[in-house]
Parts: structure tokens; sequence; C-alpha cells
């Protein structure tokens, strides 16, 4: 066997076993929850098939656990932070990619900064604040969601803004548009794979997110997605059948979203990191 | 080309500056506010900001007509002489009642406020209690009540819980502190790099543009973009140590003792939070490393290998030093990620066993919320800012990674 073909099994072996441990917690939690309780205390607690498989787990997690009351709340706030980060950031990253401007490197430092900063520093204030203005529990919680999510969308943006070629919209001024014509006629358009991929970015952030949404939205009918699942748990006993097919329900959305949207995730990855 | 920007263009920027304003910057200048005060939210002596000495109105009223009201019952028990001195006493109280009544804030006070007041309470607490004194065989029915309330009365001024520097210095001899410190250090040094290594594996060979890279991909995507609570959850079953399959596989390959073993000892359940991690974030980490390799251009490798380059030479000399800008800041990013690691602690072991894994993240939260102490616990959170501060500065100006770039 010559050299390169020795290089390529071993290629294939890490991408193999890669992928194999990739997907495995998902298949074990798959075939958990079709088990009844007893069977995952007991003997065949490693058995690949369930003796008496059962999706009575499936029954209690969506009608008395209410996992969908959950994933409705996680989507109405991931939506609403989608729709206003990227209005909001697709407004400022034009004109930091367009435009010069006094103190833009400082802006641009402080975009960074508060990507980078714990946001464990900002949740007490934060907690507070909502709770003097009555906003816990509701889906005001979006608009906090801005800390994790605006730097890095007006970051993409920016890169993304960077690549439409300046000549369009200096013909779209000769012709006498104004400047927020330029930005919804010509920019937008042809940033829309760019916009739509921060909007993807910012959308599994916002769904992903845990610390806000564990402190802000405690009651039982606002929790999200993320916390409501923990809180399986946190009742007297830990029942792994109702958890692993809760985590098996709320994995479907996220699965169907990276597969509808992989190219666009990717893209956004990318923009996010590279500096050319 | 680049323009000018004119005051049309910055109506443009004014919504980012108010959202950063108001959740980012306001929020980290009222942290680093509450560090400098005793700020406890369950206790109502420490439940907002005393810079000086305030009076609680509401209160004082309040215990003035509990004193009168006792003294009242108890008055026909002394002698006549004392029963005067009684009179006396409830008509002073009875005044600075009438004084306050209606008030209901816990206000600031002049300087001669404070003293009346003081004056008062001291007064009234050593006149009373003298009377009750005198009489040690009558059996008053408020005896021990009078003592309560006058106790009570003394709490109406309350003290300024403005403490300066002192939650610092008690940061620094806190070894709690020091040990979460240790914890988040550990965690984010191993995972960052394990997971640089694998990802950049990963990345060198989807970069290969083998057959089959959309399903990889996908498959490699999964992991990142489900939330880290679930997966958490998820990997706390694996790992549990009665039916875990992930425990008993490492039992039984004789990596860990006994299957019980990975959540329940430091080692195991810290190694169980980075296995999880790097679980989680390879993928993530190889796109990111992928997307700098593909900027590189090809040809320098095809001149490589006809000049007779080795593989791993090519990769020293070539790869490796074209790709240090996208390396630096994809380490640099991770890394604080790493750093401030929250969700998946608190859900896989919650700092435990024996705050054994408490990061940072974990402590101050446990501090903030579980407590309610928010000043010492936004003194923790000051603490890893400073840290963050200074692992961003070391990648920026040590490492020379170029994040400003974009600009």
């Amino acid at each position: 066997m010559s050299k390169s073909k020795v290089f390529n099994v071993v290629c294939w072996a890490f991408i193999i076993v890669f992928l194999l441990i990739s997907i495995f917690p998902f298949l074990w939690i798959l075939i958990t929850s079709f088990k009844p309780e007893v069977e995952i205390h007991g003997a065949g607690a490693y058995n690949i098939i369930a003796n008496n498989p059962t999706i009575e787990n499936y029954i209690t997690v969506i009608f008395e656990k209410h996992i969908f009351r959950a994933i409705r709340n996680s989507f109405v706030i991931a939506s609403l932070t989608t729709l206003y980060v990227v209005i909001v950031a697709s407004m400022s990253a034009y004109v930091i990619a367009r435009f010069k401007f006094k103190g833009k490197s400082i802006l641009m430092g402080l975009i960074l900064a508060v990507s980078m900063f714990p946001q464990m520093i900002v949740i007490g204030p934060i907690f507070n604040m909502y709770y003097q203005l009555g906003w816990l529990n509701s889906y005001f919680i979006s608009l906090a969601y801005c800390t994790i999510t605006l730097p890095s969308a007006v970051w993409i943006m920016v890169t993304h803004f960077k690549q439409v070629p300046l000549s369009l919209e200096e013909a779209a001024k000769l012709d006498g548009c104004s400047a927020w014509g330029i930005l919804w006629k010509i920019i937008f358009p042809i940033s829309a794979p760019g916009i739509f991929a921060t909007g993807i970015i910012t959308f599994i952030a916002a769904w992903n997110e845990y610390l806000l949404s564990c402190t802000l939205n405690i009651t039982e009918s606002m929790q999200s997605v993320p916390v409501r699942i923990g809180y399986l748990r946190d009742e007297y006993s830990i029942f792994w059948s109702q958890i692993t097919a809760a985590a098996i329900v709320v994995i479907i959305p996220t699965l169907i979203i990276v597969l509808l949207f992989q190219k666009q995730i990717v893209a956004g990855i990318a923009n996010g990191a590279v500096k050319e | 080309m680049v323009k000018r920007m004119t005051f049309k263009q910055f109506i443009f920027i004014i919504p980012l500056l108010c959202f950063i304003g108001v959740f980012s910057i306001y929020p980290i200048i009222t942290s680093c506010m509450y560090t400098l005060f005793d700020y406890r939210t369950n206790d109502q002596e420490y439940n907002s900001f005393y810079m000086n000495e305030k009076l609680n109105t509401s209160l004082l009223v309040e215990d003035c007509q509990y004193v009168n009201y006792f003294i009242s019952a108890d008055i026909t028990m002394v002698s006549e002489e004392d029963q005067a001195a009684f009179t006396e006493i409830m008509d002073s109280v009875t005044e600075v009642m009438n004084q306050y009544d209606g008030e209901t804030t816990t206000r600031n006070m002049s300087a001669e406020e404070t003293e009346t007041i003081k004056g008062f309470i001291e007064k009234t607490t050593v006149d009373v209690k003298a009377i009750y004194d005198k009489y040690p065989d009558v059996e008053f029915y408020n005896r021990e009540n009078i003592d309560t309330i006058l106790q009570n009365l003394s709490t109406c001024i309350v003290e300024s819980n403005f403490t300066g520097v002192a939650n610092f210095a008690k940061l620094f001899q806190d070894s709690r502190f020091w040990a979460a410190l240790a914890h988040t250090l550990i965690f984010m040094a191993l995972s960052v790099s394990i997971e640089f290594v694998l990802g950049m594996c990963l990345a060198l060979i989807m970069n290969k543009a083998m057959k089959g890279i959309g399903i990889i991909r996908t498959i490699a995507l999964i992991p990142w973009a489900i939330p880290t609570a679930v997966s958490a959850l998820i990997w706390s079953y694996l790992y549990d140590g009665s039916y875990g399959i992930i425990s008993k596989a490492f039992e039984s390959i004789g990596l860990i003792s006994s299957q019980a073993s990975m959540l329940l000892t430091v080692n195991g359940a810290m190694a169980s939070a980075v296995l999880s991690d790097v679980w989680k974030t390879t993928p993530y980490m190889a796109l990111l490393l992928l997307a700098g390799l593909q900027v590189i251009d090809r040809g320098l490798y095809e001149s490589a290998s006809i000049d007779g380059a080795s593989p791993v030479k090519t990769f020293f000399s070539i790869t490796l030093p074209l790709m240090k800008p996208s390396i630096l800041v994809a380490l640099l990013f991770r890394t604080l990620d790493a750093f401030r690691v929250y969700d998946l602690i608190a859900i896989l072991t919650n700092g435990g066993p024996g705050n054994g894994t408490e990061t940072l993240s974990v402590y101050a939260y446990k501090l903030m919320f579980n407590q309610s102490n928010y000043g010492y616990g936004s003194t923790i959170v000051i603490g890893m800012f400073v840290c963050v501060a200074a692992i961003a500065i070391l990648y920026v100006k040590v490492l020379g990674a170029d994040v400003l770039k974009n600009d």
C-alpha cells in the first residue's frame, strides 16, 4: 500500500470515529426514550432494544410537562430577538462598513469587548432592572438577549457589506437615492445571503440561551426550552426516560434548522471569524 | 473610497448605541457600584445603597405606637411617682410619633435631626428600662415585649452599607474564589487545547474536499447547534453512576475504578465537563479553522510539493504561519467562552462534588441568586472581568491576534 493510501485510510478512520462520537449520544437517548422507566434502572439498562417499547414518555412530556409550551416560548423569544437584532445590526453595520467617522475604532472595540466580557457581569443589574420594571417572566427578555447576539451580528454584517461593490451605491446616489433608499433597495437585496446567515446565527444563539432565561423567566408558563428541560430533573427523582424523550422533542427543531440552513450557518461562522 | 459620516448616517447607529448602552454599559457600571456596598436584597437593612445613615420613618412611627401601647398597659402597676415619669415618656414618644406620622419612606436626615432622633431613642430606652428594672418582682404584662420593641427602635436608624474596597479585600482572602479560579483555568486550558488539536485535524481533512463533506459538515453542526443545557443533561445521563453507558464503558476498559466515580470524584467530574465541552465545541472550532484554511492560496502547496517538501514540513512552514491570524482569533474567542462557562457546569455538576468543579461563573451566580448577595457576587464578577481583559490583552498584544482588522 502506498503512503498516500495509508494517509487516506487514517483520515477516513478519524472522520468516521468523529462522526460516531458526535452521533452516539443522540442515538442512545433515542433508544432510552422508548424504554419504560423500570428498564432504565434494571439489569436491561444497556439493552439496545427495549423489552417493552413504549411511547408513554413522549405522551407524559408533551401533555403533562408542557414541553410544547416551552418550545413556543423559545420560538417567540428567538424570533423577536432575530427580528430586531437583524434590523439594528444591518443599519449600523452599513454605516461602519461605508463611512469614516471619529471614534469608529472605539465603537468597534466596544462591540468586540461586549462580545468578550462575561455575561455574568450584566445578569445582576439586568435582573434588578427587570424586577423594577415588572418585566420578569415576559417576552421582554428578548431585549436583554442583545448582549449576546448583537455584537456578533454587527461583526458578520460588516464583513458582508464590505463585499458589496461601491459602484452600485454611487450609481444609485447619482439617480437621487437617499441613504435609506440605498440601504433598503441596494445593500439589503445584494447582501441578503449574509443577512440571512446573521439571522440564523442570531436565532440559534437566542434559542440556546440559558443564563438569562433561567434567571429572568422562571414561571413555568414562560420558561424557554433549555430551562424547562432542566426543571424536569429538579423534582424529587430523576425520570431519565422522560428527560430523554423531552430532549428528542426539543432537538428536532434544531435538527430541522441545521439541515435546512447548514450553508448559511457555516457562512455565518466563517464570516465572523475570518480576517482576510 | 470611504466617505465621512454626516448626521444622517449617525442616526443609523443610534439604535445600536442605545442597546449597548442600556443592556451592556449600564449593567457594567451598576455592577461596579454593587461591589462598593454590602448589598443583599434579602435583608431589609442592606437592600439598598446607603451612603449615609438613613431614617426608616414608617418603622419609627410603628415602634412608637407599640412603646406607648405597652407602657399604658403596665402603667397602673407602678408607684405614682413613676406613673408621672411614664406619662412624661409617653408624651415625648407621642410628640415624635406625630412629627413623623404620614411619612413612609426611608430617607436622609440632617445632622441636627440625626442627633435629635438618636438622643430620643437612647433617652427613651434608658428611662423605660430604669422604671421596669425598679420592680423586678412585679408581673408586668409587657416586660419582654418592651425589651424587644426597644431593640427594634434602634434599627430605625439604618447604618450606611457603603463598604468601599472591603469586598475586594475579602476577595483576596477568599479561598473559595481562588479555588474557583483554578477550576476555571484548568477547564479552560484542557478543553481549548484538546478542541484545538482535534479541530485542526478535522479542518485539515475537510479541506481536502473529500466526497461527502456536506454530510460530515451537517453532522458536525448538530452538537454545536443544540442548547448546551440540553447536551449537558444528555451527558449527565450518559455519565450516570449506576446506569450511564459512557461511565460503564470507561469502567470496563479500566479508565475509572468504578462507574460512580465519573461524576462523584473531583477529577472524574472535571474530566466529564471537559469531555462534554470538547464533544460540543470541536466541530465549531473545526469550522472556524477551516474558514482560515480556505483563504490560503492553493498554489503555495503545489510549489511546495514540486520542491519536494514533505506534508509535515508543508504544514509547519506554510499552513501554520499563514493561518496564524485566524488561529489566534479562534483561540481567543474559544478561550473566553470556556473561561465564562456557566450552563454546562451548572447542569452537569452544579459545581460539585464538594465545590470541586465550581467555576467562577457558578460561584458568582450562587452568591447573587441563591444568597441574594449582590455586593460580593459582583465583586467576583469584576474579578472575572479583569481576568478576561488580561487574557484578551495577552492574545492581542503578546501574540498579535489582529481582531480589529475588520475596521
